[in-house]
């Protein structure tokens, strides 16, 4: 009997079912709890110890890893110059590379902030994330060409052209506004208001336009 | 001058490596997490789903606590902690162009704010999701990239200059 069981618990790990153990074993034995355990334990209704993996795996834990080293390389390089909570922000890291690189190359005297203007080399962050990215995706066996049409690239490339304008506008991407946020500036909160406020319109008009495919 | 544990003439060698190794760290992450700060709105909007959102709050948190700790240890290098109070509520901090009131940064603020928001929701992401999109091998999202590139040289060459012409000429002078 028993054994017949364990064959089906397996069976039915197989195949997401598991409506063959209800009916083989008799309720509120010793042997039913610990297969209704293991099932919860499969469903992850239940956490059985403190997961690294899962831990790694959770945004809350980028976004505690990313503002208190924010604030660490505050504390190590600001003597090199520059704005205040600049630790970490996409566009401005990347106004600061590519502006900075073109200096040194073509010998231009285009703006960035003072921590770049004084450095050997610009801050490199958008590079190390596009490494690391890289790297977690090749690793975990996630990186995949994923290609689009023409019309696609030339909506891509006008929008990101855009987006930083309206970014360096502000002075900064969302994750700036957050460390500014933390750092005191009010006027970062707005920008976080108004910008959790376009998200809605923009996920509300997906929603319509997604209904109206449907019919 | 706001002074750190390194001196300028370490800090300046010690910049592109700082950062470069956050950078590393925070790309690894965030392709394992699916880091997204739009995504976080997005995703509680049409499925009140908040695992997303929680990570951009937290972020919101944890660099406060990180400023409040490290401004506890060294004061020097956090010299103006708390920027609403020791700064003024209406002043923002500098990033913005230079040169305009406080009434011209709340409009770059909010209009900007309100725009990347619809905008990177139609396209799906974040900048830092765009990133690491096109680094799993995403071509739109590295075109995005691409396009970040020019607008950074096109902004520091035309559109920052034309702006503050534009504000000034509007009224919004500092």
């Amino acid at each position: 009997m028993a054994w017949e069981c364990v064959f089906k618990y397996l069976s039915a790990q197989v195949f997401f079912s598991y409506e063959p153990i209800n009916k083989c074993i008799s309720k509120n034995t010793y042997l039913f709890k610990a297969f209704r355990f293991g099932m919860l334990l499969d469903h992850g209704l239940i956490v059985s110890s403190v997961s690294w993996s899962a831990l790694l795996r959770h945004p809350a834990f980028l976004g505690a890893v990313i503002g208190i080293l924010a604030a660490f390389s505050q504390v190590l390089l600001i003597s090199a110059g520059g704005p205040e909570a600049y630790g970490f922000c996409v566009a401005c890291h990347t106004r600061d590379l590519i502006n900075g690189l073109t200096n040194i190359v073509a010998n231009t005297d285009l703006a960035l902030a003072a921590i770049s203007k004084n450095s050997l080399l610009p801050v490199m962050s958008v590079v190390g994330v596009l490494i690391g990215g890289y790297i977690a995706a090749t690793l975990n066996r996630e990186h995949k060409v994923r290609k689009g049409s023409t019309k696609e690239y030339i909506i891509y490339f006008l929008s990101g052209i855009l987006v930083l304008n309206l970014a360096m506008l502000f002075g900064g991407c969302p994750y700036r506004a957050a460390l500014r946020t933390g750092y005191g500036d009010l006027t970062a909160i707005i920008f976080i208001a108004a910008m959790a406020s376009g998200v809605i319109l923009g996920a509300y008009l997906m929603l319509k336009k997604a209904e109206k495919e449907q019919g | 001058m706001a002074t750190g544990i390194f001196s300028k003439e370490v800090a300046v060698f010690a910049v592109p490596i700082v950062t470069l190794l956050l950078g590393l760290l925070i790309g690894y992450l965030a392709q394992r997490s699916g880091y997204c700060s739009i995504g976080g709105f997005r995703d509680y909007f049409l499925f009140r789903h908040t695992r997303l959102l929680f990570g951009y709050f937290t972020l919101i948190i944890a660099s406060f606590a990180g400023y409040l700790f490290f401004w506890f240890i060294t004061p020097a290098a956090m010299e103006h902690f708390f920027w609403a109070v020791t700064s003024g509520p209406a002043n923002p901090m500098p990033g913005a162009p230079v040169g305009l009131n406080a009434v011209a940064y709340l409009l770059f603020a909010i209009v900007p704010g309100f725009l990347v928001g619809i905008i990177a929701v139609l396209l799906g992401g974040c900048p830092i999701r765009q990133t690491v999109m096109a680094s799993e091998g995403n071509y739109k999202a590295a075109w995005f990239f691409l396009g970040m590139c020019v607008g950074s040289i096109i902004f520091a060459a035309f559109i920052s200059g034309w702006v503050i012409a534009v504000m000034k000429t509007l009224g919004f002078g500092a």
